[in-house]
């Protein structure tokens, strides 16, 4: 068995296909007569436009416009005047195409690679990829067709490049194997859009695997069995079936709004650990993003995150969920983590101690540069602050006034950013459950934290193994907790939502849907899932089941009675 | 020559789609059309070299017309600027 990373879900088996990469060396020589050398080059720039439109043309049925433009975006970049004009101008001095062609590709290469922005450095692949397919035709190279792949192909190459992904179609590509690239590649996030199976980052993957050979890719776990025995062949087919089975329910629910079966609509949103993660979760269907962990920005480093590397993360994200909510949750951190450079001093009891909320208030400089770099952000979507680990009114008003000090700052510097941000609180310790009527009135929205509620609330360290057995969030003491806040948040009008695991739940979301949780925050692969669940119930069934384990007295008969009813 | 000073107010900057067709319209004009952006001086027929100075949201920029037909070349570039190449 062979590892890599699991890109996308599913499983693939079928005959190997090596996408080997050609030498693209030529000797440089001297040219006389400019003229037809020029043409000669010219003609290799139709032929590429030609193949490159093929492609593109390829790609928008089988992957979508957005896939497509990529590919545009090569024609449009080598029709640029001015690269044009200066290969012209350097055949005309006598350079022969090919290095002409080399020399003004690698200056753009260059420049794209130097910049400070994401998106510029994906254009120094875009020229890469120009110049290594017009320097194939140049060279009268011949590539592999994709296209024309029999059935039950699985690509194995270095690297997936456009022009190869063009050519992909679902009818003859049953899964791919690069030896480059991680989960939020360009290669992986195609392989996703089409549903092909995909490993990737598996070392020397090309001189690994022999054309003809026999593999199964297992892109949910990131495994590849190379010549499998009839076992492992017969266990992977019905996995495969089961996978496919399944896809295909849950495809159901994409692009539909998350409902009951007795028409009440809810927000489905997705929890996210770093701006790329937005990716996911748009492609998951989720409606936006119920929880941003900001922690990300501070670990492995030596000093703060400045405000403009914060406000480059948070504009990102922003424009990643267009226009959907986004929920910044400001730094969750404590002693339980080591950052030298905040100067947390190590605790006996870091989950009680000074941490989250608590720290920001009273580090206020560091506390600003976060606020004032989401306030900023939020002129470029519906993003939304949270602030985590609340226990009393009074951190609500302190975290309020800082982010008025933070609008008054930013006004005078005429910098734009969304007047009337909402500012909502994690509900997670006991105490915000117990006071959430009084909080609710602070506050514009809340999202309880089922996870931290859940331990504050039974005392309980889920590490603990001695005491985990008391860490479910069917504890009746922890369902009253969320019915609290639930209802009080609604009796003052404003938004609830859950970003804990309790809220990807099938047993615990009749009893949300019934208390009147107006948004699930989950991870993006649970999305269709959770609006699958949501919308077997009506409320009225709801409400019986929930009445039901109300009434129950132990965590032991409300799992019992829910694993009954929960069948759905 | 004309001249005029601009604050690029799209919130993606002088990325793929703006440059280009910002590029194309230049072309139209027989005039050369110069961007300066931190001391350098671009090309604005090229969406290649637009791209490559990396003119992000907030960049203030000048644009330069010289030659026939500058001062419709510095409408057009201005009008497009100003509206954020309508994102």
């Amino acid at each position: 068995m062979i590892k890599g990373t699991a890109a996308s879900d599913g499983i693939g088996i079928g005959k190997v296909l090596v996408i080997e990469e050609h030498s693209l060396e030529y000797t440089p020589r001297t040219i006389t007569d400019t003229e037809a050398e020029t043409e000669r080059f010219n003609g290799a720039v139709k032929e590429f436009i030609e193949n490159t439109e093929a492609q593109a043309e390829a790609l928008r049925k089988s992957a979508g416009d957005k896939e497509a433009e990529i590919m545009t975006g090569h024609i449009t970049m080598i029709n640029d005047p001015y690269l044009r004009g200066e290969i012209e101008a350097l055949i005309k001095g006598g350079q022969c195409a090919e290095s002409a062609l080399e020399t003004m590709c690698d200056m753009f290469i260059q420049m794209f690679s130097a910049a400070d922005d994401e998106m510029m450095k994906q254009r120094a692949a875009d020229v890469r990829d120009i110049k290594t397919g017009v320097l194939s035709i140049l060279l009268g190279i011949k590539e592999v067709k994709v296209s024309e792949a029999p059935a039950g192909t699985v690509l194995v190459a270095r690297e997936l490049t456009p022009s190869v992904t063009a050519g992909i179609n679902k009818d003859n590509i049953v899964g791919i194997i690069t030896e480059t690239g991680g989960k939020t590649s360009h290669s992986a996030i195609l392989a996703r859009a089409l549903e092909i199976p995909a490993v990737l980052s598996v070392p020397d993957a090309a001189s690994l695997f022999k054309n003809d050979q026999c593999v199964i890719v297992d892109g949910s776990s990131g495994e590849v069995i190379a010549d499998p025995d009839e076992e492992q062949t017969n266990v992977y087919t019905k996995k495969r079936s089961d996978f496919i089975a399944e896809r295909k329910e849950l495809e159901k629910f994409r692009g539909v709004s998350t409902k009951s079966a007795s028409g009440e609509e809810y927000e489905l949103v997705c929890n996210i650990g770093k701006p790329a993660d937005a990716v996911k979760a748009m492609e998951c269907d989720g409606e936006g993003v119920g929880l941003f962990r900001t922690e990300f920005l501070f670990m492995d480093r030596t000093a703060m995150p400045t405000e403009e590397e914060q406000f480059e993360a948070y504009k990102k994200a922003a424009l990643i969920v267009k226009g959907k909510p986004l929920i910044i949750r400001t730094l969750d951190i404590g002693g339980d983590k080591d950052i030298p450079y905040m100067g947390l001093a190590k605790e006996e009891n870091p989950f009680m101690g000074f941490r989250a909320i608590r720290y920001c208030l009273k580090n206020r400089d560091m506390f600003k540069v976060q606020i004032r770099a989401i306030l900023r952000a939020s002129a470029f979507g519906d993003v939304r602050i949270m602030f985590p680990l609340v226990t009393c009114v009074d951190e609500v008003r302190d975290g309020k006034a800082l982010v008025e000090e933070c609008k008054a700052e930013l006004r005078a510097e005429n910098a734009e950013f969304n007047e009337k941000i909402p500012v909502g609180i994690m509900v997670e310790t006991a105490a915000a459950a117990v006071l959430a009527d009084v909080l609710a009135k602070e506050s514009d929205f809340f999202s309880i934290g089922t996870n931290d509620l859940t331990g504050y609330t039974m005392a309980c360290d889920r590490g603990n193994s001695d005491v985990s057995y008391l860490y479910s969030a069917l504890q009746p003491s922890v369902l009253r907790m969320i019915k609290r806040t639930i209802e009080c948040g609604r009796a003052e009008g404003i938004p609830v939502g859950m970003c804990g695991e309790a809220a990807a739940n099938p047993q615990m979301i009749p009893l949300l849907m019934s208390f009147g949780l107006t948004e699930f925050s989950v991870s993006a692969p649970s999305v269709l899932k959770v609006r699958k669940c949501i919308s077997k119930w009506t409320k009225q069934e709801a409400d019986e089941v929930c009445a039901k384990v109300m009434s129950l007295a132990t965590e032991k008969e409300a799992d019992e009675y829910l694993s009954k009813v929960c069948v759905r | 020559m004309v001249k005029k000073t601009f604050t690029i107010s799209n919130a993606q900057g002088f990325h793929m789609r703006p440059a280009s067709t910002f590029a194309a319209a230049m072309m139209k004009y027989p005039c050369n059309v110069t961007i300066s952006f931190n001391d350098k001086q671009i090309n604005a027929k090229s969406l290649m070299n637009i791209m490559a100075a990396c003119i992000k949201v907030g960049s203030v920029i000048d644009v330069i017309c010289d030659g026939e037909k500058e001062n419709e070349a510095l409408a057009e570039a201005g009008a497009m600027i100003e509206s954020g190449f309508g994102e």
